[in-house]
């Protein structure tokens, strides 16, 4: 059972200390991931969906240990991450790539793209010069750029362009886990395209799994296997993409489906979310999402839901489900 | 990447140079002889004193010199004679003003260096730290004192600086000695208090902008992919951030330098006693010595020009993107 799951994420924690006064007195904190439990099996896409500042980014950010996890397990093939030594870290760096939302910024403007491409090839040692070469042209191509492109620099290339470069960094040595941080939300519509196709060929063609963040339901339903649903720090549901779409069961989940455009209105109403994401700082008490709810009950602003297997491999926290009454 | 069209560059932004040179100088030829005072002034005390006549005097003074002429002919003659390579005479101190030059140039550019070095290596480290270091206590000790270094006159910090290190702890002269060889330690002693002098305003000023140049970058996402690839922290620091903040950087320093060849160091040099450039062309406004005053703004304002013009190419060895045309 274990064997096939690449990624075991358990009770994982991020609390940002928040201080306050000239003596940096604690106030708080902001819980901006609060206990997430799920896995990614190998060869999978697990989509990651909620609205900015639910603590999905920092979530991917925190798997990787690019934020020290506050507490929590990110188990990788049996071995706990959050545990590591800093060389051991590096070793298991090879095995996990992240892809960044911003194409402009996640390239240094100062190295050539070849370059870029380059680095991981060079930190971990591999190959010697002329296979580096040969390697980065590989993945070029693979990419859909071409080799001679390599001596170009960032700012020669479209936002598209920029984006494959990345992705051509990212698998440089060879990653069997990519965490995809809103890796089209900066891109314009038809280029999004294109780079969510590139990404599921590359996915088909070197086996890899991805942990694949994004706001946009209909991205996620083009690119994932698994969708994950997170609100202020949680997951409210997680569910296989048909089961999902057929069958929401957090009013969270059905608010943002009923959000998504579709070519064919079916007369479907439509669920209107009213306020903000409430501050992680201070969240509402029971459960988060209470005071948006459309189905709200009484209990809810009591006692926080858990996140319960409802059928097979379907898990929602929500009050409506514990009762049975749907 | 050649760079053939560097070269035309450089050309053009000479010849601009040459052309604002001239423009400062003409302004300030203008502005030093429209006074009502003349160079010939200061013979006058001694000589009324022994009884000679005053306007048979100036007279003479100003016809040795060429100064009875009319202005544009001065002007003329000032500037074809610059052209050739002669600065002219210094009436107050009755010398050649290139002869001038040559003794104390080196004075102005012992404090203007060791002030730059000082303030850019100190600056930058301290900056770099801080940035890493957001938010530590450290980082608002750097940042304090920052503020406090921007804030001070320089004029102001070097008499108090006097007060404390030379008056009460007699650490120090209370003025710059000359008598000292060059490249000796009891030189760079007696430049320590200048140095500070001259150096805390931009020391204060180059931590801040190694900070906030350091954290714009610390921020971008090429930073977060690098530590992903498994970059150790050093190395993504000093490869990815502090490069790309070294632009930013080199304009400020670059900047600066112009405004203390021309502001900061007179300064300093006239609180210390210090015998530099800034000092002479002082002297050189209250004896009406136009030849020197003009001569010393000539050599500020070269300086300016030309490091504008090597601040301009290092730009595109920096930042791959800038080219001009």
């Amino acid at each position: 059972m274990m064997s096939h799951e690449l990624l075991d994420v358990r009770d994982l924690k991020k609390y940002y200390p928040v201080t306050a006064g000239f003596l940096s007195r604690h106030i708080g904190d902001i819980k901006a991931v609060d206990g997430v439990s799920f896995h990614v099996r190998e060869h999978e896409i697990l989509g990651l969906v909620g609205e900015s500042g639910c603590g999905k980014s920092t979530l991917g950010r925190t798997i990787l240990r690019l934020e020290e996890p506050t507490s929590g397990e990110v188990l990788h093939r049996g071995t706990d991450i959050a545990k590591l030594g800093k060389r051991e870290l590096r070793e298991l760096r090879k095995e996990m790539q992240i892809i960044l939302q911003d194409p402009d910024a996640s390239l240094d403007p100062r190295m050539t793209v070849g370059d870029s491409i380059c680095e991981p090839l060079t930190i971990h040692n591999i190959g010697d010069e002329k296979e580096r070469t040969e390697r980065v042209a590989e993945l070029m191509e693979q990419v859909g750029l071409e080799a001679a492109q390599a001596t170009h620099h960032p700012h020669e290339f479209s936002g598209g362009q920029k984006q494959r470069v990345g992705i051509a960094r990212a698998l440089a040595i060879n990653p069997k886990l990519i965490i995809a941080d809103e890796p089209v939300s900066a891109l314009d519509v038809s280029i999004q395209a294109q780079i969510l196709n590139l990404m599921m060929d590359i996915q088909q063609e070197f086996g890899l799994a991805y942990l694949f963040i994004a706001h946009d339901l209909s991205v996620i339903k083009h690119m994932a296997h698994r969708v994950a649903v997170m609100y202020l720090g949680k997951i409210a549901e997680l569910a296989s993409k048909p089961e999902l779409f057929q069958n929401p069961l957090h009013p969270y989940t059905e608010a943002l489906l009923s959000a998504v455009p579709s070519v064919k209105p079916k007369g479907k109403e439509r669920i209107l979310l009213h306020g903000d994401v409430p501050s992680p700082l201070n969240p509402p008490p029971g459960c988060h999402f209470h005071p948006r709810c459309h189905r709200v009950l009484p209990s809810c602003s009591r006692k926080e839901p858990e996140l319960a297997e409802i059928s097979q491999g379907h898990f929602v926290a929500c009050h409506l489900c514990d009762a049975g009454d749907l | 990447m050649g760079k053939s069209w560097l070269r035309a560059y450089i050309l053009k932004r000479l010849l601009y140079a040459v052309i604002i040179a001239w423009g400062i100088l003409t302004v300030t030829f203008v502005l030093v002889r429209v006074g009502p005072s003349s160079p010939a002034d200061r013979y006058l005390a001694n000589m009324t004193a022994s009884g000679q006549d005053v306007s048979q005097i100036v007279e003479a003074i100003e016809a040795r010199y060429g100064l009875d002429k009319p202005m544009h002919e001065q002007y003329i003659e000032y500037m074809g004679n610059l052209f050739q390579g002669k600065l002219g005479w210094s009436f107050s101190n009755s010398m050649p003003v290139i002869d001038l030059i040559k003794t104390h140039w080196i004075y102005s550019f012992q404090l203007i260096l060791l002030s730059s070095i000082f303030a850019a290596l100190l600056g930058v480290v301290v900056g770099i730290y801080s940035a890493v270091k957001q938010y530590t206590k450290t980082d608002y000790i750097a940042t304090f004192f920052s503020f406090v270094g921007i804030s001070l006159p320089n004029f102001w910090l070097g008499v108090m600086l006097i007060l404390v290190f030379s008056v009460k702890l007699g650490l120090f002269k209370t003025y710059y000695d000359t008598g000292l060889p060059l490249f000796s330690l009891d030189n760079l002693k007696a430049l320590v208090l200048p140095v500070m002098t001259l150096g805390t305003g931009m020391l204060a000023g180059y931590v801040r902008y190694t900070r906030s140049a350091m954290l714009d970058n610390l921020r971008k996402g090429f930073v977060t992919t690098a530590r992903a690839k498994g970059l150790p922290e050093r190395t993504v620091i000093g490869k990815h951030v502090f490069r790309n903040a070294l632009l930013p950087l080199v304009t400020i320093v670059m900047f600066d330098l112009g405004s203390i060849v021309f502001g900061g160091a007179y300064l300093t040099e006239i609180v210390f006693g210090i015998p530099g450039l800034g000092q002479i062309s002082f002297n050189a406004i209250f004896a009406n010595d136009y030849p020197v005053v003009v001569a010393v703004t000539l050599i500020g304002t070269s300086i300016v020009l030309l490091v504008n013009l090597v601040t301009d190419v290092a730009y595109t060895y920096l930042d791959p993107r800038i080219r001009y045309d």
